[in-house]
């Protein structure tokens, strides 16, 4: 009789396919067991038992506040993608726009008080009581009227 | 009215308050103000205009051409330039630049649109106002319907073209207090908006 092989390490007693089927079964033995754990488990119940408010007032916002690097999370803020994703140009177009809008409303209605007050000086001057300004002429006045 | 949230009496309204002023007969500060602007546009143009041959003679001939304001080419130039300014403009709008920005247009004097025949006979004629120390202007001051001489020429008037209302509405929804509080429910900003509103857009 010849000389019987000799045992060798674990890795020699199981061939590579018979360790991937080891492995696979030991993936939905573990999966199984994580969902009937979890269906046995009433989350409900559970979040009833919990007080939220209590465990928020023990959070010390402060604290937590002080232990972030605020600073580190600004440069990791990508400014220039921030930038290049906002229409800088729609928003800066609405702004000035509606400031142009406000400044000529403004200088418009400065300068028909200014109106206002020479035709009332002049009413006064005139001895006649100024009733607003006059107009408008007749035929718009009978196509409104119509 | 609006009642007055810190308990005071509001001072009296304007006299032309809960009325439109689009289409009504423009005032002297107004025309005047438009009259101002126009022309330091049509000078602005017209001294860009003249750099702009000099450099351009510079460059293409290396002679320097010098613009004295005396000068009677300069003095035609200008007049052409400025009758070309007002007449092109009442002609095709109504309004010159300085028109647009105060809100008052030139209109027939029954309220319709100016013809082109209209607004070069005005432009014509406007020189006639000032004469005499301005004498045609008084139309503005002392007339029933607010025309200088040479609107009576022309057959125009001036009315203004913008609607208070819409500026008004403008402001008390917000977009005229650019830098204010906007919460609807502030009651104290509602009535301060429409105080402001009131005392600022008669119409």
């Amino acid at each position: 009789m010849g000389p019987s092989p000799s045992l060798g390490s674990d890795s020699d007693l199981v061939n590579p396919f018979q360790r991937q089927h080891v492995e696979v079964l030991a993936q939905v033995v573990t999966e199984r067991a994580v969902e009937l754990v979890v269906s046995a488990l009433d989350v409900n119940a559970v979040l009833d038992q919990v007080d939220i408010n209590r465990v928020l007032d023990q959070i010390d916002l402060d604290r937590l506040l002080g232990r972030m690097d605020l600073d580190e999370m600004v440069q990791r803020i990508d400014v220039d993608a921030l930038v290049e994703q906002t229409d800088l140009g729609a928003v800066i177009a609405a702004s000035s726009s509606g400031a142009a809008s406000d400044l000529l409303d403004v200088v418009r209605s400065q300068t028909v008080g200014l109106d206002e007050f020479i035709a009332r000086w002049i009413g006064r001057l005139r001895r006649r009581p100024y009733t607003g300004p006059p107009g408008p002429p007749n035929r718009v006045r009978a196509e409104a009227a119509s | 009215m609006t009642a007055r949230v810190d308990g005071t009496t509001p001072s009296a309204p304007p006299a032309v308050a809960g009325e439109r002023l689009r289409g009504k007969y423009a005032g002297f500060a107004s025309r005047f103000t438009a009259f101002a602007v126009d022309v330091v546009v049509s000078l602005g143009v017209f001294m860009l205009a003249l750099a702009a041959i000099s450099f351009a003679a510079r460059v293409l001939t290396g002679k320097d051409i010098s613009w004295h304001n005396g000068d009677i080419w300069v003095v035609i130039a200008y007049a052409v330039w400025a009758f070309i300014y007002f007449a092109y403009s009442w002609a095709a709008d109504g309004r010159t630049a300085g028109m647009a920005l105060v809100g008052v247009r030139v209109v027939r004097d029954d309220g319709t649109d100016a013809s082109a025949r209209q607004a070069i006979v005005r432009t014509l004629a406007f020189p006639l106002s000032f004469l005499f120390l301005g004498l045609g202007l008084a139309g503005i001051l002392l007339g029933d319907r607010r025309r200088a001489l040479h609107d009576v020429i022309a057959g125009t008037a001036v009315v203004y073209s913008w609607d208070t209302r819409a500026a008004r509405l403008r402001f008390l929804s917000g977009d005229g207090l650019s830098s204010g509080p906007r919460h609807p429910g502030d009651t104290t900003v509602c009535a301060a908006r429409t105080r402001a509103a009131r005392t600022v857009w008669p119409g």
